[in-house]
């Protein structure tokens, strides 16, 4: 029997995979997608509206399994979805948290939808402070693919005409809530920019998806589907057109390579079976989330690619970049002490920002180059903040109810820069649990980064208290790397095949039709968030692919 | 505009759903206090808790400290929502917990019996309240008492993590969210954006 040969094989169903997915399938062409988890059924997977008391234990989660948690969005109500048994190891001195998620869809299920366009400020970054190389795209290139992701998904914003942020083409703003107010004075006193933030999460119907009902906790999935997800925004679209063949629980290991050096298709193993299986492609997309794409092609060594498939470069792996997170002020607002309860959770924290800043007039008036941007949070959560009040009785009830409006805090997300010693690479003793070498994180936060952490220290207290809150501390440390999972770099796009791994198309130099489709292709992480860029970016890639096709490149 | 009834229907559908979640048996007052079931409040009374970690009098003890860390204040408290039933739920699944709780109890008791001949329980409210306080409040702590402080600590987030998460507890604070909202909720102090003059706390 002939084996079947697909137009293309795309690995991964996230926002790089899944927008791949979507743009292919339209275009006419047979796609197989390989994804290493099963479906999530909605209904049953997502456990919204559940109160606290509907959760055995009280949303806290088994305590025996508390500490391997990711982080806010892997808990109770998540359980059973992000996967816990990932094989990587760590350089001696490096921290790194890897939250996997492999359900269909990925982590778009469980997003924090802030959804900002970069702009030349980003691509040009390096023209303009002189560290590091530029993208080999200008915003103008990429403008009108954001702006159809926009279209498509539903962004809610409002237009700011900040220098540092290109605006789009926004649904009506998440409306302020008091502490927001009262938050945004306080900023404004010391000339900090507070707005409202472009979110993904729809504030009114949009393309035949429900308008968000605000009921709060978005990171745990989305019952109706208000904000954007792979499988409720892309995958109907590609399955409606007969060209997808969605294999799941398929966890990809390796790029099959032809003769003539280039892929041939991907080799992985049904995590049923444990069996190893081979699909077959006439190009080849890659978009399994930044690591792992780079360790599936580190691991995709052959007799033409003795250092893993498209790495003539040695760039492979290399500049992993991520955002550096972490709690910069806590305290609480005094002004709100004993009003009623507001619901202020109703998009998790991302009602508003506080837009990079720094560095915008000259690019090193700071003691640090390029720039971060903070979220706020706070006010009536699930759980009240005690921190701070002592005693108990009757006194303590009442304290608890008359400060449950009042905390906020304030967070960075703060970029890594590239550098020589952050990189991921393939450790040469360790196996998972189907065979397939391991991935090995090499990665310390930088002395940049570390001084926009002291630096949003520092400002935060002065915003909280010139808001006239009171300032209670901040984290001891930035949460460890990993932890955001906005990781980057690893496969960059550039025009020099001897720097770059990929060219501004996502397509490998050294592999025409071996393309990445994530956030790896990315010069470094920015102030803003990934997913949108992503999507952008997998988008003109995706595009790129189907007119190689009609050119009849691999026919 | 068009189509709005049609998904308020259908959230409204999923929260039927979400309203017959999961239940867990062996517990009383807790179950009552979650509003899982039409639970018969005189049943309740009557059926007595067995404890799944602590000792009978170990538990009798927490109750009475969760009782006083969170009173029922004429209204719902620790008693009524059933948080000893929590924390002793809790300490059996996280064995973490389990020296903690163990060694604490058997401290405050040895301090009860030192100061006044009696266990904790033993002691009337204003012996047991003075006790609590020389371990709650930093100006009223004493020199040799951290292990009870330590201990008292540890009672107190549990005992606020067991309350504020029972539906008692959320009514209490009149926690809004997991509701539905036509539209993104928004301040309601428009002409006052410092929240300078906002009227008098409620509470």
């Amino acid at each position: 029997m002939a084996k079947q040969i697909y137009d293309v094989v795309v690995i991964g169903t996230g926002a790089g995979g899944g927008m791949a997915i979507k743009t292919l399938c339209e275009a006419g062409l047979k796609v197989c997608a390989l994804n290493a988890g099963r479906a999530l059924n909605p209904a049953k997977d997502f456990r919204n509206h559940r109160m606290p008391y509907d959760m055995k234990y009280r949303a806290f989660g088994d305590p025996k399994k508390r500490d391997q948690s990711y982080g806010y969005m892997d808990n109770e109500y998540t359980e059973g979805i992000w996967e816990h048994e990932i094989t990587y190891t760590t350089a001696p001195g490096t921290e790194w948290m890897w939250p996997r998620c492999f359900a269909v869809g990925g982590k778009t299920n469980f997003w924090g939808r802030s959804a900002a366009r970069m702009g030349d400020i980003d691509f040009q970054a390096a023209s303009l402070d002189g560290f590091g190389v530029d993208w080999p795209v200008k915003y103008a290139e990429i403008a009108p693919y954001y702006s159809r992701v926009e279209r498509l998904i539903g962004v809610a914003g409002t237009v700011q005409n900040r220098p540092s942020n290109p605006d789009g083409d926004y649904l009506p703003a998440m409306n302020f809530r008091c502490l927001d107010w009262i938050l945004q004075r306080g900023a404004e006193k010391v000339g900090v920019p507070y707005l409202p933030d472009r979110v993904a999460q729809l504030t009114v119907n949009h393309e035949g998806h429900p308008a968000c009902h605000f009921c709060g906790n978005c990171t745990e999935g989305c019952d109706t589907g208000s904000f954007f997800s792979t499988p409720r925004y892309l995958l109907p679209a590609a399955e409606a057109t007969k060209n997808l063949e969605l294999r799941t629980n398929a966890l990809a290991k390796n790029i099959l390579v032809h003769e003539n050096g280039r892929a041939a298709g991907v080799a992985y193993v049904d995590r049923h079976t444990k069996q190893e299986a081979e699909v077959y492609g006439r190009a080849v997309v890659v978009a399994a989330s930044c690591v792992e794409s780079a360790r599936i092609m580190l691991n995709s060594k052959s007799r033409h690619w003795p250092m893993g498939i498209a790495n003539s470069s040695g760039q492979l792996g290399r500049n992993l970049c991520d955002h550096m997170y972490g709690t910069t002020a806590y305290g609480y607002l005094p002004q709100l002490l004993g009003q009623p309860s507001f619901p202020d959770n109703v998009s998790t924290c991302e009602i508003a920002w506080l837009p990079r800043w720094q560095n915008l007039k000259n690019p090193r008036e700071e003691a640090f180059i390029r720039g971060y941007s903070m979220y706020p949070g706070g006010g009536c959560q699930e759980f009240p903040e005690t921190r701070g009040i002592e005693g108990f009785g009757s006194e303590f009830k009442r304290e608890i109810k008359r400060r449950y409006p009042t905390p906020v805090n304030l967070g960075i997300q703060a970029p890594s820069l590239p550098s020589e010693t952050n990189f991921v690479d393939i450790d040469p003793e360790v196996k998972d649990a189907y065979g397939i070498p391991a991935a090995r994180l090499h990665f310390q936060w930088g002395a940049n980064e570390l001084k926009m952490w002291e630096h949003a220290k520092q400002v935060s207290r002065e915003i909280l208290r010139a808001a006239g809150g009171e300032y209670a501390g901040c984290s001891d440390h930035p949460e460890i790397p990993g932890y955001s999972l906005h990781e980057t770099g690893t496969c960059r796009m550039g025009d020099e095949p001897k720097h770059f791994v990929t060219n501004r198309f996502g397509q490998t130099h050294d592999v025409p039709n071996l393309f990445v489709s994530d956030a790896s292709v990315f010069l470094n992480c920015t102030d803003k968030t990934t997913t949108l860029s992503i999507l952008a970016f997998s988008m003109r890639t995706s595009e790129y692919i189907a007119e190689e096709f009609r050119r009849g490149a691999w026919s | 505009m068009a189509g709005q009834g049609i998904e308020r229907r259908e959230v409204l559908r999923i929260l039927a759903i979400s309203s017959v979640a999961a239940q867990f048996p062996g517990f009383k007052r807790w179950t009552f206090a979650c509003g899982h079931v039409q639970a018969d409040s005189a049943q309740i009374k009557n059926a007595a808790y067995a404890p799944q970690f602590f000792t009978p009098a170990e538990y009798y003890t927490m109750e009475r400290l969760t009782e006083m860390i969170i009173p029922s204040d004429g209204g719902a408290g620790a008693r009524e929502a059933g948080v000893s039933e929590f924390v002793d739920f809790m300490v059996r699944s996280d064995p973490s917990l389990q020296y903690k709780f163990r060694f604490g109890l058997g401290w405050l008791d040895a301090h009860s019996e030192r100061l006044h001949s009696k266990t904790f329980v033993a002691l009337g409210p204003n012996e047991q309240n003075e006790i609590l306080r020389r371990l709650a409040y930093k100006k009223e702590f004493r020199e040799g008492e951290e292990d009870g402080r330590v201990f008292f600590a540890l009672v107190r987030e549990y005992t606020v993590m067991g309350f504020y998460t029972s539906r008692i507890g959320l009514e209490e604070l009149d926690y809004p969210g997991l509701k539905f909202y036509s539209e993104s909720p928004s301040c309601p102090h428009v002409n006052d954006r410092e929240h300078l003059h906002l009227p008098p706390p409620k509470y």
